[in-house]
């Protein structure tokens, strides 16, 4: 139970609302990651965090340190940090609280970013949704333009940096990286093929770090503390730090929380409160609608990236789905479909036309009208979907329908013989929504 | 240049070429609808699937580029074959199927690879497919439309608008399977090259609204040939049916015009449609001299009496054979130089091995003044890898006509300018006035030819012999009016805005008693010199190659299929010439 006594890092000023201003911020120990950044090399910064391990939270879990130094050394080109708070996957609500609650946190985490990669320009660019964070960023941003924290000169070390707000229309897409640089070069969103990868051409023809909210905010706490402290949290050297879970669904506490990476699921859950209404698991998804859906029995998994992957889903974006028993897995997953078939930017092929066919499929399996042979065809459909698209969106449908076909072979298969769905509609509200 | 191995065939390449390319070159095809060669690769289709060794996902062979030395790429692996059966699937199950009603089949992306990748059984069983009620056929532009049911979002009209024409008028609107192709607000698809998109659709949902319905596309017989619209010299194909022509489309020449070819061009040909056709030599008859039929086999018409050479009015012309009417030109060149000057008025629309011959029948009527007819239209501008060539003139072949012995300026050899009898003081003075016999070639040499005020002033010439393809104004005010064939209907070269000479090929034969005017200006020449007799036009070429300094090396038939840069000082202002022309990857689709 040494999780339940975790000291937060990230979530430190969550009840402070005096963070919120810069004053308040420093007195909590803000900006001394980006005044220590300053006073060492560029380089020496990216090796501390590559030291760190520690690894994206924004779903693909690829080393922070490393992605910064694939950045082109020299001055030729303007670089660029993009932070990507368009945090859209459903069920994660982890950077909002970041950016609500601690704002100045992250401003550290993309100036210290910044220096490291020699870039003198960052877009956040932040869900359209996010008004409400989006206020007190641009407010957090301003007033660190007035103490000199951003301009033309960062606490008078000569460094230019500036940081804009950029607020998105309400595409999933665009959280995808290429995706969200056509959108903020005021393009239609959509990801573009890779190589050449943002490192190298990215916003504006130029290379560009793209960093997840969460990411970026674990930066200032490296440095103050030091790689050492970061690599001692967590499971293992691949799986460090702290990290932050949302997790919602069947649970009597649903919100975020933050432990050590690598936290079982049933501790979490213990956490979160337990089941809702004390009801029996059933399913959850650990990493967001795209990560395949594990079953009760792999409730011990331990939640961080390695042990996801080897069990056959991912850490994602940790944002965990519970399920209890009286939850019909077609019809969740239908719903899943749903939210892919209308994400699909629709510009290559098997997205566009997979994550259709898949909706209409589980649909009519979920109204009874399925086919003795849709199970098979939908895992082929997977299948067609699985590693031939342009960007990782159709990976991400396939995800958890292919684990509802594989792991819930028999409600699948009860669906199409009853032809009709075996779970009632659920009342959770008194006005009778669901 | 680094090796790449695909399915065991090792090509070399330069370093940066991507697979499809590369495939090309080892002879293998790779599947592709969204590549072009010439727009930006979006990877988009996902038909292009490949195994690259040493990757674990299938790769893109339009965003994969063979950097360095030993990349081993299989295309016929089995895992390659089942993605491009599922690509193939995806791509079918909303689509209409409505070939039969469709101008596309029988050139379709969709069904050629459906036959050689796909499935023949669907298992997309719904009663509906996905639909863009009310979108099946929107008008773009005046030239093309749209039927969003059966569009596979590949975005090469959208690319096209946005890299070649520079006008951007497409967008993709609305996103996952209900996205479509539009033009943005306000905007219409009416570029010069708009029809291009049309061209580089793979499917049938963009149409032609000149092409609709016009013809199956299999039952087309093709043939390379040259845009006469102006001096650019688009290289294209003449696709007809039993001598109707149907469509011009354009054929790959990186030198000139690239991929693409205007509108305007594409509409060229339907004046051989609609303009009324000379198609049997005319004699207007004067006085007992000409009167007198010789031809047997060809009976005239019955004017009313039954001699027909007393009762006709001597100002009707008359249908008479070839061989009377040649030598009806014969006699009057021979006859009248002293009644006047003798002034041949030479076009643009002449291929040089006519202007040559034209010019030689003008050395041999001991005449100095031979001109062509030059006229300026609109600024016609086809892009290429070089930038573009741009045409002023709105002929295919002045400079040409003037390389083999015609004249634009005055006609010179000590005469004064005002004396001179060139195109200027024919067309715009009263230079016909002086002369005893005047001939054209050809009838149709512009806008001007159909001026009533320039027939008239044409007339003025005591005899007025007129080759010509279309029976237009001046033809039936000629003396002697003699069919000869478009250029769809002959062979012959031109020599386009950046000197370069391009040859082009008979389409199919020209009606009637009509002839390419090679052979009639042949025949004519031998009344005066044997060594001109039976002289087709790669014969009439290789004979000015070895006169023509220009031309000097070159022979017809190993003209290169791109065409030849002459060696004129005036040439050397024009970028040089690809040597070697890139693969054409884009050929069926």
């Amino acid at each position: 139970m040494a999780s339940r006594a975790f000291e937060p890092v990230l979530t430190r000023n969550v009840g402070n609302p005096a963070a919120l201003t810069l004053d308040g911020y420093r007195k909590s120990g803000g900006y001394e990651g980006l005044a220590k950044a300053l006073a060492m090399e560029p380089d020496a910064v990216i090796d501390e965090v590559k030291r760190s391990g520690l690894r994206g939270r924004g779903g693909a879990g690829f080393a922070a340190g490393v992605k910064w130094s694939f950045i082109p050394k020299g001055r030729d080109k303007p670089k660029y940090l993009v932070c990507n708070a368009d945090e859209s996957e459903p069920g994660t609500f982890k950077d909002r609280l970041l950016m609500e609650k601690d704002p100045h946190q992250l401003i550290e985490g993309c100036a210290i970013c910044c220096w490291a990669v020699q870039a003198s320009t960052t877009y956040i660019y932040i869900r359209g949704e996010y008004t409400h964070a989006n206020a007190i960023m641009e407010q957090a941003i301003k007033e660190a333009y007035q103490a000199g924290v951003l301009g033309d000169s960062v606490f008078n070390s000569g460094f230019k940096l500036d940081m804009y707000m950029h607020q998105g229309a309400g595409a999933y897409i665009c959280g995808e990286e290429t995706g969200m640089i056509e959108s903020l070069e005021g393009k239609r969103g959509q990801p573009r093929v890779k190589p050449p990868f943002p490192a190298i051409v990215g916003a504006f023809g130029a290379p560009t770090v793209i960093n997840n909210v969460e990411t970026l905010a674990n930066v200032p706490h490296i440095l103050v503390r030091g790689a050492d402290w970061f690599k001692s949290i967590g499971t293992d050297e691949r799986n460090t730090g702290p990290k932050l879970y949302a997790i919602s669904g069947h649970v009597e506490r649903p919100g975020t929380y933050e432990t050590a990476i690598g936290i079982p699921f049933s501790e979490l859950l213990d956490l979160a409160g337990g089941m809702y209404r004390g009801g029996k698991l059933k399913a959850y998804i650990p990493g967001g609608a795209s990560a395949a859906i594990l079953t009760a029995d792999q409730a011990g998994l331990a939640l961080d990236f390695d042990t996801m992957t080897k069990a056959g889903s991912m850490l994602g974006s940790a944002a965990v789905m519970v399920m209890d028993d009286a939850t019909c897995m077609v019809r969740s997953v239908a719903r899943l479909a749903k939210f892919f078939n209308h994400e699909s930017c629709g510009q290559c092929t098997p997205c566009r036309e997979g994550t259709n066919w898949m909706e209409l499929l589980l649909t009519r399996i979920e109204h009874g009208e399925g086919r003795p042979s849709d199970p098979q065809l939908l895992q082929s459909v997977c299948k067609n979907m699985n590693g031939t698209a342009l960007c990782a969106l159709a990976e991400a449908a396939v995800g958890p329908v292919d684990s509802l076909i594989k792991r819930f072979p028999e409600e699948v298969e009860r669906h199409i013989r009853d032809r009709a769905c075996p779970f009632p509609q659920r009342r959770y509200f008194e006005n009778g929504a669901s | 240049m680094p090796k790449v191995t695909i399915d065991d065939r090792t090509v070399e390449v330069e370093a940066g070429t991507n697979l499809i390319d590369a495939a090309f070159k080892a002879g293998v095809h790779i599947p592709h609808y969204c590549y072009h060669p010439r727009l930006s690769v979006v990877g988009q289709c996902r038909m292009c699937l490949v195994k690259v060794a040493g990757m674990g996902k299938l790769q893109a062979g339009c965003a994969t580029q063979v950097m360095k030395d030993g990349m081993v790429v299989h295309t016929d692996l089995p895992e390659v074959k089942e993605a491009q059966q599922g690509m193939m699937e995806f791509l079918l199950i909303n689509h209409p199927l409505d070939c039969p009603i469709c101008d596309q089949a029988g050139e379709c992306g969709l069904q050629d690879y459906a036959f050689k990748h796909g499935v023949a059984f669907s298992r997309f069983q719904f009663e509906d497919k996905r639909t863009y009620p009310g979108r099946e056929r929107i008008p773009l532009g005046g030239n093309v439309l749209l039927n969003m049911n059966r569009c596979i979002q590949c975005t090469r009209c959208i690319r096209f608008t946005e890299e070649i024409a520079g006008t951007a008028e497409l967008g993709f609107f609305h996103r996952g399977a209900r996205t479509e192709i539009g033009t943005f607000p306000g905007k219409q698809l009416d570029n010069q090259l708009a029809t291009c998109v049309v061209d580089i659709c793979p499917v049938g949902a963009l149409t032609s609204t000149r092409f609709r319905f016009a013809e199956r596309v299999f039952y087309l017989d093709k043939r390379p040939s040259l845009c006469t619209g102006c001096e650019v010299g688009c290289n294209i194909t003449i696709e007809h049916r039993r001598g109707a022509i149907k469509r011009y489309k354009p054929r790959f020449n990186p030198d000139v015009n690239d991929y693409w070819m205007c509108d305007y061009g594409r509409a060229t040909f339907e004046r051989y449609r609609d303009l009324p056709r000379l198609t049997a030599p005319r004699l207007r008859q004067e006085g007992a001299a000409l009167g007198v039929a010789t031809d047997p086999m060809r009976p005239r018409p019955d004017l009313g009496g039954t001699d027909t050479t007393r009762r006709r009015r001597p100002e009707a012309p008359t249908p008479v054979s070839w061989r009377e009417a040649l030598d009806a030109v014969a006699r009057y060149l021979r006859s009248r130089s002293a009644e006047g000057a003798i002034a041949f008025l030479g076009s643009g629309f002449l291929t040089t091995e006519e202007a040559y011959l034209f010019a030689q029948l003008a050395d041999v009527a001991g005449t100095p003044h031979r001109s062509v007819a030059v006229e300026l239209g609109p600024e016609r501008h086809i892009p290429n890898l070089q930038g573009g060539v741009t045409g002023r003139e709105a002929a295919p072949n002045r400079r040409g006509a003037e390389l083999a012995g015609l004249a634009s300026g005055s006609a010179g050899d000590g005469e004064a300018a005002g004396a001179s009898l060139d195109a200027e003081s024919l067309l715009r003075g009263d230079g016909a006035a002086r002369c005893a016999v005047l001939v054209v070639c050809d009838s149709d040499f512009g806008a001007a030819a159909y001026d009533p005020v320039i027939v008239e002033r044409l007339r003025r010439a005591r005899v007025l012999i007129v080759f010509g393809w279309a029976d237009s104004p001046l033809a039936q005010a000629a003396d002697v009016a003699l069919p000869v064939a478009t250029h769809a209907e002959k062979d012959g070269t031109f020599v386009n805005v950046e000197w370069r000479v391009q040859r082009f090929e008979r389409a199919f034969s020209p009606p009637g008693q009509a002839r390419p005017a090679v052979e009639a200006l042949s025949e004519l020449l031998t009344r005066y010199d044997a060594r001109w007799a039976n002289l087709g036009a790669p014969a009439v070429f290789d004979r000015l190659a070895a006169e023509l300094p220009a031309f000097a090396g070159l022979s017809w038939h190993h003209l290169p299929a791109t065409g030849a840069a002459l060696d004129v000082p005036a040439a050397r202002a024009f970028p040089e010439p690809h040597l070697q022309a890139p693969e054409d990857t884009a050929v069926g689709i």
